[in-house]
């Protein structure tokens, strides 16, 4: 939502710099293991395997690992560890390190995974000269050389296709007693501030080879590109989530999400590796294959092979914890990573709409009158948000009873028109006598605690908060239970939230988050006390948020019973956060550079299982001119997440504010959103079943055609529809890259275009967008007030064939805000066209839902031979349909087929 | 607001039907949503052409649910056509254009919930009692603008008399001002004759005057050249007509920061960084600075610190006097008048020196010729500020007949919970917090700002503090009818622009409102 401090706006404007304060953030020199361990590059590893200690048992096999002394004849024993590699379902394995016996319990991340993953079959093949071969059920080899250490994973074609600690970087450092003068090693400064690291150094690291890769893509959240950079100059890619005010584009920085999955890409195949872990992580990319990697290197490590990224993973705590993603394809890769986190469940519909937010809709009658424009200028709104501002002095789950004495008839006065209300709910308390909350977690212990095992006491919006500990399940199960209808009065099924400042944002905290030395709750258990018994912030810190939202959800869930589907947003994002919570790009300003780094943003997070990702309409600092606001309505149109934000010292910018002509492509670009938004729902429904991204990387469904991969300036949305946002001020045309054989048809004009490129013309109404030959695109075109109102509504098809004249499609229709669907009430067709005919199926046995929706009208786009006659057949009956040709583009409309699409029908053609 | 919206844009189908509207429940045969007036549009018994011509349909193509005109027209009873136009009767009532998207979607839009037609049960028709109410209303509307029109009429009585007041004023003014300016001539004359007489009689006290300084001068020069020379032989122990650090190591009075010892940044400081210096050096150099010390030890020189505090005092004043500029405007002119009283004591006490009475008397006269000019000078500016003030106020637009004329300075107060808003009509809107703190500028007059058919509903305050960050604050004052003039609400809809609403008699428009209240009646 917002920045970590309003004075630190105030000095900003006043000396006129508009970025982000470095100083306040570590570099890698600045971060006591990074810039211990960034050099480790040993040239041999000390690990070895103990193959005399293997055990294969199920899909698990485990072993001892040691460190050696390499320098000692005696071959000395330094460390114990314990190995484990599981062969996983879906081509997916995951490796094991932990201390064999570590002084006390390493930090195992606990919420990223969505349960425990299933297995896979493994058989050990053979086991000599120092190698271990084993096969999973997919043919998958991975081949252990003892010592050093080394995985290799092949793929199903025999050849290597993921190395683990090829370049000797694993480590796992051990935990140790307490020892004086070790400089750095038992206490650390950042500035002003202190960390007591009372455990030492637990760093753990581990490097992976990937060998034919063209790129790597992921760990987002970074603004600097969809494929990753190589990083010897300047810092590694940095994972540890921060409030960070005013962000700046093309850099490593770590900002508010910490995805640690990564993907490797080629024509040979795509694989994809998870670093399981919450601590601060910094990662290292050397790309072979970029310009800028001396060429004598790229011989000396790759042997001549022209392709081959290598990646570091190195973490301040935790365990070596690493699945490998197989692949084979992109989509096989991204699947898999959702198959073990988890993916984005189907969302109500309203929140595929349009949402309008500002910090702040001041009062009652400043909603109200939001509301009613909306309807005046007959632009569709799903919902109205509020900030911060409308609590009672930033007492969450209270209202400012002046500005919003009656927030049940706010409410109903939204809902009467279909529309919701979304508030914000940040985790921080204030820490004030009399506020519920506050004396709660106060007597109750459930406050996050510092150093000293006193409740930590942070700086932010409300001045003196705690923050709730999460991590405790009584606590969690407490704050779940303030989102009760009797616990937050005003709000109802149609108030949905938001989760803002959880990295966690602390004004005057290190980094603006909170200090490593805070203590998190651990369960009790026998014999651990002392340092063993509790977390520290450093283990679990990018987990934070991901506990929030949990315990957020469960609270949405229980005040209806499990009856309605919430929606939840939130600036904090780890691995698992799909499964609770949309995301949003967090606070970024109102230029157009900004408004392009949307989609590079977007795509890193919907691959990474964060489909439902948007950036705020108009950019958040800052306030957008017609041109770019404009620009901003149609790229957003076509972005999963689609919300307009401001920040409160901005100049108003609801559409109707600016000129007319203006609010005029504003509905427009709005109206395109909604006569979609059953396309969406559709994808958002499939990508449940399949757990493929809503949006795509163009080379997703390209993954032979090397020109698409370096491309993250136009994706896919399915893989039905192109999107090239304009993203340039004045622009007259923009170059579009059309992957494989097309055609793709202009959605405007149904004018197919051949690729692999062209110059698209555009005026300041043009949004360039282009569907596939060989799809079927649901739409309605009767756009009303809100999604909620359309949900009757007549569906137009629109068919553009292929070089076959043909094409195919689906969708899933229910009632938008249940989880009815679950108990089998839905439709999910498979719509499929050729010359003879085209049907609407139900591709859910016994699934089923009394949609009053019906067939409008038929757009065939690109047909060569028009049929002379097309029958409808449904229910037994037959009716001719009235059939209009335009020469001039080659579409056919079929005139108002008047089909339910609650049940199966058939058209036929005859020529 | 969407149907005003709606009737706003087809206003004159709407004024159309008000005309005809005792027939709307005849049967007169069209489709549904049509509004009467466009029923001969739409023919049974012809093919329908839309109204954009692009196209010729079937009649039975019209409101069958498909949009086939480009303009929507085939559609007026649906929601097929995105751009169609859906017309709701509301007999007892105002009628509506709705947006054909409202048509069928379960919201109520029309009050005789025709739109929902596809659900009969849905919507009850609340015509007749909405338009009681509205028909109520307007006339208590009409009524309080029929009372207000009769304060109205004594606001305007007021506001003439106050400008015919004022235009009075002016011509005695400009009067008063060409006697004044003739006055200010004479003076004028005199003074300058005098003063040239004055001139002529000092001359020669100033050249005496002149000799002495110089006299006096040149005996400082003297003495200082003297003490001088007589310090450096005191201090030239080894008379080499130069002095040396070993020298000046002895002598306490180099000590100045008294720390008992001559150290070198002292040295250093007395002897401008040489190693030594004759005779002429010491005068230019190190005398300069030894002789204040020396002069204190002998207790003869107030030592730099006492003076600091003096100007510490005067900058506090200073700053006071900025304080007050800030806070008020009005004051200008006085402090302008004092300061320059100041300027005349001082030329007096100037001349309060002893001359031979001849001298003396001319002196006077001089003195008193000034005086009268300044006095004259004084008269004729006042009066053309007074002039400026009543023409600018004589140029203000106060409305058609001068309702609003004598408002003008009238200040009118409203508190919500944190501050204090104070509008004083044609002048400026302050905001003040009731924590304290400074008054805050919310602007100052601008201009009438209300539609081109109703310019004085809405007045402008521009140009107040700017914000922080942002634009300069402006206030809205939306002014309404009513018997008493008041703030009734304020508020901040936008940041920095405020917005104000004014009731007052001077709104009040018995002529705008008997039109609306006959169109109600035909209802």
């Amino acid at each position: 939502m917002k920045v970590w401090a309003l004075v630190l706006v105030a000095a900003f404007v006043i000396i006129g710099i508009s970025a982000v304060d470095k100083n306040k953030f570590k570099t890698c020199s600045q971060s006591g293991f990074c810039k211990r361990l960034r050099p480790f590059k040993p040239e041999k590893s000390q690990y070895s395997l103990n193959l005399d200690s293997i055990l294969v048992h199920g899909n698990v096999l485990s072993a001892e690992v040691v460190t050696i002394d390499a320098a000692d004849e005696k071959r000395t024993v330094l460390w114990k560890y314990a190995f484990k590699l599981s062969a996983l379902a879906d081509g997916t394995f995951r490796v094991e390190l932990d201390e064999a016996d570590p002084l006390y319990p390493r930090y195992r991340t606990q919420l990223a995974l969505d349960g425990e993953p299933k297995a896979d079959g493994l058989k050990l093949i053979s086991k000599d000269d120092g190698k271990v071969i084993l096969v999973n059920t997919q043919g998958h080899k991975v081949i252990i050389t003892s010592e050093p250490l080394k995985l290799e994973f092949l793929d199903q074609n025999g050849e290597v296709a993921v190395v683990l600690n090829e370049n000797s970087q694993l480590l796992v450092e051990p935990l140790r007693a307490r020892r004086e003068k070790e400089e750095g090693t038992w206490s650390e400064t950042f500035q002003s501030h202190h960390d007591s690291k009372p455990r030492g150094n637990e760093a753990v690291s581990l490097d992976v080879v990937f060998p034919d890769a063209d790129h790597v893509y992921g760990i987002p959240e970074h603004t600097d590109g969809l494929a990753l950079k190589t990083t010897t100059s300047g810092d590694p890619y940095r994972l540890y989530n921060l409030d960070v005010f005013e962000y700046i584009l093309d850099s490593r920085m770590a900002i508010y999400g910490s995805v640690p999955v990564m993907y490797a890409h080629g024509p040979k195949r795509t694989v994809g590796v998870f670093w399981h872990n919450s601590a601060e992580t910094w990662i290292d990319v050397v790309n072979y294959g970029e310009g800028n990697v001396v060429s004598s290197l790229v011989n000396l490590v790759t042997g001549g092979q022209k392709k081959r990224v290598d990646a570091r993973f190195l973490s301040e705590s935790g365990i070596v914890d690493m699945f490998v993603l197989m692949g084979s394809t992109p989509g096989d890769a991204f699947r898999q990573y959702t198959a073990l986190t988890g993916t984005t469940p189907l969302p109500p519909k309203f929140s595929l709409g349009y949402h309008q937010c500002r910090w702040n809709y001041m009062d009652e009658a400043d909603v109200r009158s939001v509301d009613e424009n909306f309807d005046v200028h007959d632009i569709p709104m799903d919902s109205i948000w509020l900030d911060i501002e409308y609590t009672n002095k930033k007492m969450y789950f209270t209202w400012d009873v002046v500005k919003f004495p009656h927030p049940a008839e706010m409410v109903a006065n939204l809902t009467a028109k279909g529309r919701k209300m979304v508030v914000i709910v940040d985790p921080h308390i204030k820490r004030e006598p009399g506020y519920f909350l506050h004396e709660d977690a106060t007597e109750l212990g459930y406050y996050v605690k510092d150093r000293d095992g006193k409740d930590y006491e942070g700086w932010c919006w409300p001045g003196s908060s705690s923050y709730p500990d999460f991590f405790n399940p009584v606590v969690s199960r407490y704050y779940s239970d303030r989102y009760r209808f009797e616990n937050f009065p005003g709000t109802s099924k149609d108030v949905h939230l938001w989760n803002d400042m959880n990295e966690p944002s602390v004004f005057n905290g290190p980094e603006v988050t909170m200090p490593k030395d805070c203590r998190h709750y651990k369960p009790p258990q026998d014999g651990l006390e002392g340092l063993a018994a509790y977390w520290e912030h450093r283990h679990v810190h990018n987990e934070y948020g991901l506990w929030n939202l949990r315990a957020t959800n469960t609270g949405l869930l229980d005040r209806a019973d499990g009856v309605y589907r919430p929606f939840l947003l939130t600036r904090a994002v780890f691995a698992g956060t799909q499964r609770y919570s949309a995301v949003w790009t967090g606070d970024n300003t109102a230029e157009w550079s900004f408004l392009a780094a949307s989609v590079p943003m977007c795509l890193s997070l919907a691959i990474a299982g964060n489909s439902f990702c948007g950036s705020d309409v108009g950019g958040f600092f800052k306030y957008p001119e017609a041109e770019l606001m404009t620009r901003w309505y149609q790229a957003a149109a076509f972005q999963p997440f689609f919300r307009a934000h401001s920040h409160i010292e901005t100049k108003r910018r609801e559409p109707w504010l600016y000129p007319a002509a203006t609010t005029a492509l504003i509905r427009d670009a709005n109206r395109k959103r909604y006569a979609l938004l059953d396309f969406w729902y559709t994808l958002f429904y499939e990508h449940t079943v399949d757990g493929l991204p809503v949006m795509r990387p163009l080379f997703q469904h390209y993954p032979d055609e090397p020109a698409t991969y370096p491309i993250d300036d136009q994706y896919l949305l399915g893989d039905a529809l192109l999107v090239k946002p304009v993203t340039t001020a004045g622009a007259s045309s923009v170059e579009v890259y059309l992957p494989g054989d097309g055609p793709w048809y202009d959605v405007d004009t149904y004018v197919p275009h051949k690729g692999p490129r062209i110059t698209q013309p555009v005026t300041i109404s043009k949004i360039p967008v282009y569907q596939r030959g060989g799809t079927i695109v649901p739409r309605r075109e009767r756009v009303r007030r809100s999604s909620a109102l359309m949900a009757d509504d007549p569906f137009t098809l629109v068919v553009a064939l292929d070089a076959n004249n043909s094409a195919r499609g689906s969708l899933y229709i229910d009632d938008g805000e249940t989880y009815e669907y679950k108990n089998n009430k839905y439709i999910y067709a498979k719509i499929e066209f050729g010359p003879d005919e085209m049907t609407y199926t139900l591709a859910s046995e016994g699934a089923q839902y009394p949609t009053g929706a019906w067939l409008e009208r038929v757009v065939v786009a690109g047909i060569r031979a028009a049929p002379r006659s097309a029958r409808l057949q449904q229910d037994g009956r037959q009716t001719a349909l009235q059939m209009t040709l335009h020469k001039g583009n080659d579409v056919l409309v079929l005139r108002k087929p008047a089909a339910s699409m609650a049940r199966p029908w058939t058209i036929t053609f005859a020529y | 607001m969407v149907c005003k919206t709606w009737i706003d844009r087809f206003s004159s189908y709407f004024v159309i039907f008000c005309s005809v509207i005792i027939f709307a429940q005849s049967d007169v045969p069209r489709p549904r949503g049509v509004s009467l007036s466009k029923a001969s549009l739409y023919l049974p018994t012809k093919d329908f052409t839309c109204f954009d011509g692009t196209a010729t349909i079937p009649f039975s193509y019209v409101n069958d649910d498909y949009c086939d005109c480009f303009d929507g027209s085939d559609e007026p009873g649906t929601s097929a056509c995105i751009n169609g136009v859906f017309h709701c009767t509301n007999a007892g009532h105002r009628p509506q254009n709705l947006p054909s998207s409202r048509v069928n979607d379960g919201v109520c839009d029309c009050c005789d919930g025709t739109d929902e037609y596809a659900n009969p049960t849905a919507c009850t028709n609340i015509c007749e009692e909405l338009g009681k109410e509205a028909r109520a209303e307007a006339q208590r509307v009409a009524e309080l603008h029929k009372a207000g029109s009769q304060l109205r009429i004594d606001l305007i009585e007021k506001g003439n008399k106050k400008r015919n007041e004022m235009a009075e004023q002016l011509t005695q003014l400009e009067k008063d001002k060409s006697e004044a300016e003739k006055i200010k001539a004479e003076k004028e004359l005199l003074k300058n004759d005098l003063e040239m007489k004055e001139n002529e009689v000092l001359k020669v006290y100033r050249e005496a005057e002149e000799l002495e300084k110089q006299k006096k001068l040149d005996q400082e020069k003297e003495t200082n050249l003297k003490e001088s020379t007589e310090h450096f032989n005191r201090f030239d122990s080894n008379n080499d007509g130069e002095l040396s650090i070993d020298e000046i190591k002895v002598v306490n009075v180099f000590d100045r920061n008294k720390d008992g010892q001559v150290d070198d940044d002292e040295v250093k400081m007395f002897l401008g960084g040489d190693e030594k210096v004759d005779k002429d050096a010491f005068l230019s150099t190190t005398w300069p600075i030894l002789k204040p010390l020396l002069m204190m030890e002998q207790g003869m020189f107030k030592p730099e610190d006492a003076k600091t505090d003096t100007t510490e005092t005067e900058a506090e004043e200073n700053h006071e006097e900025l304080d007050a500029d800030f806070e008020g405007n009005e004051e200008d002119n006085s402090d302008l008048d004092l300061q320059e009283e100041h300027e005349e004591d001082e030329t007096v006490s100037e001349q309060s020196k002893s001359y031979n009475d001849e001298t003396q008397k001319i002196v006077d006269q001089a003195s008193e010729a000034r005086r009268q000019y300044t006095d004259a000078e004084r008269t004729v500016r006042e009066i053309e500020s007074n002039i400026r003030n009543i023409k600018q106020n004589l140029e203000k637009d106060y409305g058609l007949e001068q309702e609003f004329a004598s408002l003008d300075g009238d200040c009118f107060e409203y508190e919500d919970k944190e501050y204090v808003y104070k509008l004083c009509m044609f002048q400026k809107v302050t905001q003040k917090s009731k924590n304290g703190g400074m008054e805050v500028g919310l602007g100052n007059w601008g201009e009438w700002a209300g539609p081109e058919n109703n310019k004085y509903s809405v007045m402008k305050y521009t140009n107040g503090i700017a914000c922080w960050n942002g634009p300069s604050r402006t206030t809205t004052v939306n002014v309404n009818c009513d018997l008493e003039t008041k703030i009734t609400s304020v508020t901040e809809p936008f940041r920095c622009e405020y917005k104000m609403e004014l009731s007052t008699p001077a709104a009040c428009d018995d002529s705008s409102t008997s039109q609306e209240h006959t169109s109600h009646d035909e209802l």
